[in-house]
């Protein structure tokens, strides 16, 4: 016998609501190996010591998918998966092995309520939310993001 | 080659699944911990009939793209390429079971002067993923930067 399944409701949320910050750290190599194996990028710049020197960066290098990919994990973790809409990632500097690196965002906007219906029982609105990724005081990633929200 | 000419081109056709143990590798590759990727009991309570993915999941058809063959296509040298920024619209959730069907163009490509002099080639790229009915589910936009040699 099934019985019907209540779909997860958007959160409520409001404009300078945030999220408890996630810290990721030391980044070690196998996290960089793990990725590369999740995603499927295995560009010799990530995991082949040998060849980051011949390319003339200091050291093994991450993917910028694996900060997008921690980030959006991070807010999906907070507002659900099926809410978001849109996220947007910039890469602003490049993420070495050893760095610890702390995921953070906020809501900064939220638009005006849509009608209550019977399918979307909670006034449903659309939250903007800034986010970034950042290495002690410098940003890494710079992000941004539309998800469903219940407002009142 | 950055005259334009590029525009409307298709760069890579690509068709995959996506997998149960693609979902829950990448989940914890990317230390996301919502139980709805990892448990199906958790998703099925959440109201999903299956696993949904997380919501960067779709670059796992970096596995069956050939990134040399792109990249000498476009006419860019890989030494000099950055990936400058990467936008995802969701049109809803994927989820263990769909089919989907990726098919990326060139929708812009330009020279802008860099910052401290020196120009630079922008390209830029878009991603739809299709399911199994044909309906759009995900679209990505890449923007690519190629540095000028003497920057």
């Amino acid at each position: 016998m099934s019985h019907p399944v209540r779909a997860r409701q958007p959160i409520r949320a409001a404009v300078g609501d945030t999220h408890p910050a996630r810290e990721i750290g030391p980044l070690t190599q196998t996290d960089i190996v793990r990725f590369a194996g999740a995603g499927g990028d295995f560009n010799p710049l990530h995991h082949d010591p040998e060849f980051v020197r011949s390319s003339g960066f200091p050291g093994v290098i991450s993917m910028g998918q694996l900060q997008a990919g921690m980030l959006a994990g991070w807010l999906s973790d907070w507002l659900g998966v099926e809410h978001l809409r849109e996220f947007e990632v910039r890469f602003v500097a490049p993420v070495f092995l050893g760095d610890v690196l702390r995921l953070s965002g906020e809501i900064v906007a939220v638009d005006g309520p849509g009608p209550a219906s019977a399918a979307a029982p909670v006034t449903e609105s659309v939250a903007e939310i800034a986010l970034s990724v950042r290495r002690g005081d410098d940003t890494v990633v710079r992000a941004s993001a539309k998800a469903v929200v219940a407002s009142s | 080659m950055s005259d334009g000419k590029l525009i409307g081109t298709v760069v890579d056709e690509i068709a995959f699944d996506v997998e149960r143990g693609k979902i829950w590798e990448f989940a914890r590759a990317t230390f996301t911990t919502d139980p709805v990727h990892t448990d199906a009991d958790a998703a099925r309570a959440a109201g999903f009939d299956d696993l949904p993915a997380t919501p960067t999941h779709v670059v796992v058809v970096g596995h069956w793209r050939d990134q040399r063959a792109f990249v000498d296509r476009l006419g860019l040298a890989l030494e000099r390429v950055v990936v400058g920024s990467v936008r995802w619209q969701y049109l809803r959730p994927l989820r263990a079971g769909d089919s989907l069907r990726a098919v990326r163009r060139v929708v812009g490509d330009e020279r802008r002067d860099g910052k401290r002099g020196g120009s630079m080639r922008v390209v830029t790229l878009e991603t739809e993923y299709v399911d199994a009915t044909g309906a759009p589910v995900v679209r990505q936009r890449d923007v690519l930067i190629e540095r000028g040699k003497s920057a």
